[in-house]
């Protein structure tokens, strides 16, 4: 199996949490032979690098160097996400399995992704910007809403961490349950569950290599 | 080439989405590319009762859902459509099963989408830069202009080739970006004279603008700073002292509600019409009716209102800036003024105004001059040309 991550945090950058759970993922990942791959944000150690554990990063800075806020900064980023996404994807002879994007930064070039070559993505939520602005509601707020919402709706699958973050996810966006799939990270299933997910999105046209 | 060259074109304005120059600039050429075998697919934003897609003389039109991420401000609005348009595009694209040959985006607003197609499908990308945010402010001034200016340079930095539509513009954007002269095409802009045949009788429709007795001074343009409408407001009591004249001011912008107040305060209330936005027929009809049409921009990367009047054979009274230095002949086809100079501007004004023989003389070269340089077919023919350069040196690249 090959996948490529999306997270705009991961080490030696760590914002909050997420940086040091994709990392903890990414290493289970390559040790139970998934070619792991991750695309991630540095402002200036840029370019491919082979971390120790076998996980494989590719880091991109902001082509646009002045923004307003963080609403302009990520949607100028994801272009850069797409152009190292598709050289991994290009590199490998089209032979991607999944994407797995980790909370709404990278969304817009998952999906875009997925309408141009058919390659199916996970929303791994780690947190909502509902919780996260205490239900604030102005423009720019909305606007993340509506990324979050987009990423819900196009993705194949949507990965919460706990059975309240799936029941704010119904709540908040109407994700149908059937779509939800709960995987706590202190479970000791959680790596089964986790290549259990993966492979029920493999499939799409992409996939079909596997098969033979 | 066997197979037919497949472009797609990106434009936040498409008929009958029109706010400035980019939605007529478009349109003509991509049916002008159509007539020349040119298989065109243009991506756009929605309008109130415009199909989402539809064939306009030839050219595929789709139009995408753009008002549905709400949005803090202009600039944010920008980058969450094109993430709507890139997603629909790739969607398309990988409908039409990758074949599209050459990307083609015009000015900032739609580079995200743009160059996201370029590294997602692996094909060139090219740039029309039809105006930038220095230019168009004079300067960068804030954090919000200079993210702007950086995503122009992005794209820039992304296209294959930059397309400027006139000789001032290609120096002005080499200067903004510090590109290479070679990425750099001029290829003009250009206006269709058969849309400015007069073909009625129009003393009725320019009573309802003006009286028979006084001559009818036209301003079309968004009333925006870099458009110096204001220099032609503080034009208006040199040239009555010397003509009865109306001033006609057609379109909006930031500026109309200030500039009606100096109008009111001026005492030129009934020598001043603020229209708003007209229909292409209104206006088409102002141009043909008009006696000078006047265009005193600051800054003008092309300028194709001038192009329009000379279409439409009004004599033209332009500031002596940018693409319009270009486009006008001093006494030939036109007449010169100093930029952002009201008294300048008006002794260009009351001079054709007051020399019949004179402004004939300039309507008849400047029609001349319209359909022999700046004529559509011979533009796509330029367009055309381009591409299959880009497509050549494409082929010999690793992507293809």
């Amino acid at each position: 199996m090959r996948v490529i991550i999306f997270s705009w945090e991961f080490p030696p950058r760590i914002v909050g949490q997420l940086a040091d759970y994709v990392k903890k993922l990414t290493v289970q990942l390559v040790k139970n032979n998934v070619e792991t791959y991750v695309v991630t944000y540095h402002d200036y150690l840029t370019g491919q690098y082979e971390e120790p554990e076998g996980v494989k990063t590719c880091r991109v800075t902001n082509p646009v160097r002045t923004h307003i806020g963080v609403l302009t900064w990520v949607l100028t980023l994801n272009q850069e996400v797409e152009r190292a996404a598709t050289n991994i994807y290009y590199n490998t002879n089209k032979k991607i399995d999944l994407i797995d994007a980790h909370d709404w930064h990278f969304i817009p070039a998952a999906v875009t992704l997925k309408k141009a070559i058919s390659l199916p993505f996970i929303y791994s939520v780690e947190s909502l910007e509902e919780h996260r602005s205490h239900g604030a509601n102005s423009p720019f707020n909305m606007a993340i809403k509506s990324i979050e919402w987009l990423g819900m709706y196009e993705a194949a699958k949507v990965v919460v961490k706990s059975e309240w973050m799936r029941d704010e996810v119904v709540k908040i966006y109407k994700v149908p349950v059937a779509k939800i799939k709960v995987i706590m990270p202190k479970s000791t299933t959680w790596m089964k569950d986790i290549l259990e997910n993966y492979k029920s999105v493999m499939g799409g046209e992409i996939s079909e290599w596997l098969k033979n | 080439m066997a197979q037919e060259l497949t472009v797609m074109m990106l434009t936040w304005e498409f008929p009958p989405r029109i706010i400035g120059g980019i939605s007529p600039h478009v349109y003509h050429l991509s049916r002008s590319l159509a007539k020349n075998d040119v298989k065109v697919y243009v991506v756009t934003c929605d309008f109130p009762g415009a199909p989402q897609h539809e064939v306009v003389d030839g050219v595929e039109v789709f139009r995408i859902d753009s008002y549905k991420n709400p949005a803090p401000n202009f600039a944010t609005w920008v980058y969450l459509m094109n993430m709507n348009m890139q997603k629909e595009a790739a969607a398309l694209v990988n409908r039409l099963g990758g074949k599209v040959d050459i990307f083609h985006v015009h000015d900032w607003l739609v580079s995200n989408a743009g160059i996201g197609l370029k590294h997602v499908f692996r094909k060139p990308l090219l740039a029309t830069i039809h105006s930038t945010e220095v230019g168009r402010r004079n300067g960068i001034h804030s954090d919000y202009e200079r993210m702007i200016h950086e995503t122009e340079a992005w794209l820039t930095y992304e296209a294959w080739k930059v397309i400027c539509c006139s000789n001032y513009m290609v120096s002005h954007v080499q200067w903004a970006f510090g590109l290479p002269k070679d990425k750099l095409v001029m290829v003009p802009n250009g206006v269709n004279a058969q849309e400015y045949v007069k073909n009625a009788d129009l003393s009725l429709f320019r009573r309802r603008f003006a009286l028979p007795e006084e001559k009818i001074v036209l301003f079309v343009g968004r009333l925006v700073y870099e458009k110096g409408i204001h220099v032609l407001i503080n034009a208006v009591p040199k040239v009555s002292e010397k003509v009865n004249a109306k001033f006609v001011v057609v379109g909006n912008g930031y500026m109309k509600e200030p500039l009606s107040n100096l109008v009111k305060g001026m005492g030129l209330a009934h020598k001043v019409i603020f229209t708003g936005f007209v229909d292409d027929e209104t206006l088409r009809n102002l141009q043909r009716c008009a006696d000078v049409c006047v265009v005193p921009s600051l800054f003008e990367p092309f300028g194709i209102v001038a192009l329009e009047a000379m279409a439409a054979k009004s004599p033209i009274v332009v500031s002596d800036t940018g693409g319009l230095s270009e486009i006008v002949e001093h006494d030939v086809t036109g007449v010169k003024v100093y930029p952002n100079n009201p008294d300048s501007l008006a002794w260009g004004i009351t001079k054709v105004l007051l020399d019949e023989n004179y402004a004939n003389r300039l309507k008849s070269n400047a029609y001349k001059k319209v359909q022999e340089n700046y004529n559509w077919n011979k533009i796509s023919l330029q367009t055309k040309s381009v591409y299959e350069a880009v497509l050549n040196e494409y082929s010999k690249s690793f992507w293809a």
